[in-house]
C-alpha cells in the first residue's frame, strides 16, 4: 500500500469510528467480555482435555455459554475434539496439542 | 450489478427454494428475471435443513446446485443483500426501487478465501446456526453460501481493519454505503417465505428459557452435517442425548397464541428427524407427542410407519407445560389419551418443540397484495388459481402464499412461473397469442371480479 493509500485509510476509518461510535463502542465492550471468558475456559483446558461442565465447574461460568465458546474456538481452530468422556465430548487447546 | 437501473421482463422477490425455481423456470424459457433476497446468500430456510423428508436426500446437495445454477443463468440477475423499498405502476407494469445494503466488501475482487474472517477477533452468535455457534464480524455467511463473497457486519465491528490488511485482494473497502437502484418489471413473483412461531410463544413449553428446550430449526442444525457442534449434542451442556421428545403443535393450531391453521410439514419434520436422531443416536430413546399425525403428501404415510417400525415412540397427548430439573433435563407433563389419560411427568435430556409456520413478509403495503387473516397472500381464487394474487401482474408462491413443504413450493414456483410468462405474452404480443391472450385476461378477470 502506497503511503498516500494507508493515509487515505486511516482517514476514511477514523471517519466510520465516528459516525459509528455508539456502535463500537458496544462492539469493543463485547470483545473485552470474550477475552476475559476465553482467558478462564483457556486456563482451564491448559492442563488436560476437558469436558464442558467440567470447565463450567473450573470457570464457574454456565455450561451453555461453555459450549457456545468451545464451539466458536473449534470454528477457528483455536480448540480440537479430542474423543469422549461418558457422554460428554472432550476439548483440548490447539497450542497444548502442538506441543 | 448493483447500481445501474435494470430492465427485466420479470422480478422475482425471494431467494428460497420457491423464488429460485420460479426464476430459473421463466429464466428457461428465455425471459429476463431480476431476484432480489434480503440476505447475504440465497437458499432461504432450505439450504439450512439436514436431509429433506422424504426421500431423505441430503438438503445441501439438493439445494446448493439450484443456488448455483441461479445464480450462472445468463438471464438471471441475481442481487443479494437487497430489499425493495417501494412499487410502482409503470405503463402495464412496475417500476420497483432498490436498496442494496454494503457489504463493506468489493464483490468483483472477494474470493470468498476467509481469510478476513479468521483475522477478525469478535465473535457473534452466528444466525444461520440459529446462535448455536459462532461467526466473526465480517464473515462468508455460511460454507455453501451463494454468492460466496464475505459482508461485514459494521454494526459489531470495532472498525480495527484488521480484515482489511490481511485481504489478499484488497477487497474490504470501508467507503461502501447503501445503494439505490431502480428495476423495471413487467410482472412479479413474490416468494418472501416464512418465519416460525417464536420458540417463546408458549411460555409453558419453556422455549427460550429452558436451555435444552429447542425448536425444529435448531435440530436441523445440528443434525446437518456442517452443523455448530458436528455432533447432536444438546446446548445446555454438550450432552449426547439419550433420550428426546417431540411436542408436535407447539406453535400452530393454537387459539390462544392466534395460530389457528396446521402448518402441514411440522408432523413429517418431527418424524423425519426422529428417523435421523436414530440413525445418529442408536441407543437414543425418542418419542413424539402429538394431537394427530397429519401426513398428507405422496409416500408420507409410508415414512410414518417406518419410523413407527424403527421403534420411535409415538404418544398420543397435548403436553401441558415443560419444566427442568436441577440437572436441566426436562420434565414433560402430558396426558397419555391412549392409555386411559393419566397425568404423567416424564423427564428427557432434550425436548424439541415442533413449532408452526409465520408469513416472513407483509406485501401489502409496498406490493399493495392483500393479505388474509392468517397473514399469508390472500388467494382470491385458490383452487383454480393458486399462484394468482389481488393485485393484477402480482404472482405469489412457496410459503408466501401459505405453509406447504418443498415439493408443493417447487411445483406452485412452476405455476407461478407460467401465470407470469402468460401474463407477459398476453400483455406483449395479443395478435399472436389469439386465444391464449383471451384465455389469461378472462381467467384473470376472473379472479379479480
Ligand atoms: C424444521 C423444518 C424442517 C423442514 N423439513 C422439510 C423437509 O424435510 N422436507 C420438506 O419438503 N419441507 C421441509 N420443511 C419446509 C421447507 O422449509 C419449506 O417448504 C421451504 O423452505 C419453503 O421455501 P420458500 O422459498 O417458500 O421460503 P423460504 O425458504 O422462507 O425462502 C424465502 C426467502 O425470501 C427471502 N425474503 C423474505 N422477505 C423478503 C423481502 N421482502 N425481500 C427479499 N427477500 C425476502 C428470505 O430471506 C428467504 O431467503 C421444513 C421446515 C422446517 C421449519
Amino acid at each position: 500500500m502506497s503511503k498516500e493509500d494507508a493515509k487515505k485509510r486511516t482517514a476514511i476509518l477514523k471517519r466510520l469510528r465516528e459516525e459509528h461510535k455508539d456502535t463500537v463502542a458496544g462492539a469493543q465492550a463485547l470483545l473485552k467480555e470474550q477475552k476475559a471468558i476465553r482467558r478462564q475456559i483457556c486456563q482451564a483446558m491448559r492442563d488436560a482435555p476437558k469436558t464442558v461442565p467440567e470447565v463450567a465447574e473450573t470457570t464457574g461460568l454456565p455450561a451453555n455459554q461453555v459450549l457456545w465458546h468451545i464451539t466458536a474456538m473449534k470454528k477457528y481452530d483455536l480448540a480440537v475434539e479430542t474423543g469422549m468422556c461418558g457422554e460428554y465430548y472432550l476439548y483440548q487447546l490447539v497450542e497444548e496439542e502442538k506441543k | 450489478m448493483t447500481s445501474n437501473n435494470l430492465h427485466v421482463d420479470a422480478l422475482v422477490v425471494g431467494g428460497g427454494i420457491a423464488g429460485m425455481q420460479a426464476a430459473l423456470d421463466l429464466a428457461d424459457q428465455g425471459y429476463r428475471v431480476a431476484l432480489v433476497e434480503k440476505e447475504a446468500s440465497i437458499g432461504g430456510k432450505m439450504i439450512a435443513l439436514s436431509k429433506v423428508f422424504p426421500t431423505l436426500d441430503c438438503c445441501s446437495c439438493i439445494t446448493t446446485p439450484k443456488m448455483s445454477a441461479v445464480a450462472h443463468h445468463k438471464n438471471i440477475q441475481l442481487l443479494t443483500y437487497c430489499k425493495v423499498q417501494s412499487i410502482n405502476k409503470n405503463g402495464s407494469g412496475f417500476k420497483a426501487d432498490v436498496v442494496k445494503k454494503p457489504r463493506y466488501v468489493d464483490e468483483t475482487l472477494c474470493t470468498g478465501c476467509r481469510q478476513c474472517e479468521y483475522a477478525c477477533p469478535i465473535d457473534l452468535p452466528a444466525a444461520f446456526d440459529l446462535n448455536l455457534g459462532a461467526h466473526r464480524a465480517v464473515r462468508v455467511p455460511f460454507s455453501t453460501a451463494v454468492p460466496q463473497y464475505a459482508v461485514l457486519d459494521i454494526q459489531n465491528c470495532i472498525l480495527c481493519g484488521k480484515c482489511e490488511t490481511i485481504c489478499p485482494v484488497d477487497a474490504i473497502d470501508f467507503t461502501q454505503s447503501p445503494q439505490e437502484f431502480e428495476i423495471e418489471a413487467e410482472t412479479i413473483v413474490l416468494a418472501s417465505g416464512y418465519e416460525l412461531t417464536p420458540t417463546d410463544a408458549k411460555k409453558e413449553y419453556g422455549g427460550g428459557q429452558l436451555p435444552n428446550v429447542v425448536n425444529a430449526l435448531v435440530m436441523e442444525r445440528l443434525l446437518a452435517p456442517t452443523g455448530p457442534y458436528g455432533h447432536v449434542l444438546r446446548p445446555g451442556d454438550g450432552k449426547e442425548p439419550e433420550s428426546i421428545a417431540y411436542v408436535q403443535c407447539a406453535g400452530s393450531r393454537d387459539q390462544s397464541l392466534g395460530v389457528e391453521y396446521c402448518s402441514r410439514v411440522c408432523c413429517m419434520y418431527a418424524i423425519k428427524q426422529a428417523m435421523l436422531l436414530s440413525g445418529a443416536l442408536p441407543l437414543a430413546d425418542i418419542t413424539i407427542y402429538y394431537m394427530d399425525i397429519r401426513t398428507f403428501g405422496k409416500g408420507y404415510e409410508q415414512f410414518y410407519q417406518n419410523a413407527q417400525a424403527m421403534g420411535i415412540e409415538f404418544v398420543k397427548g397435548k403436553v401441558a407445560r415443560i419444566t427442568e430439573d436441577e440437572d436441566h433435563n426436562p420434565i414433560v407433563r402430558v396426558e397419555l389419551i391412549d392409555e386411559g389419560s393419566p397425568v404423567v411427568e416424564r423427564t428427557h435430556d432434550l425436548v424439541v418443540l415442533s413449532v408452526g409456520m409465520l408469513p416472513g413478509y407483509n406485501p401489502q403495503t409496498i406490493f399493495g397484495v392483500p393479505v388474509a387473516d392468517d397473514g399469508f397472500v390472500t388467494l382470491p381464487s385458490p383452487n383454480i388459481s393458486p399462484c394468482v394474487t389481488g393485485q393484477p401482474g402480482i404472482f405469489v408462491t412457496g410459503t408466501a402464499a401459505g405453509p406447504m413443504d418443498i415439493v408443493d413450493s417447487i411445483v406452485l414456483a412452476g405455476s407461478a412461473a407460467s401465470e407470469a410468462a402468460a401474463y407477459l405474452q398476453a400483455h406483449r404480443q395479443p395478435e399472436l397469442v389469439g386465444d391464449l391472450r383471451v384465455t389469461a385476461n378472462e381467467k384473470k378477470e376472473r379472479v379479480h371480479a
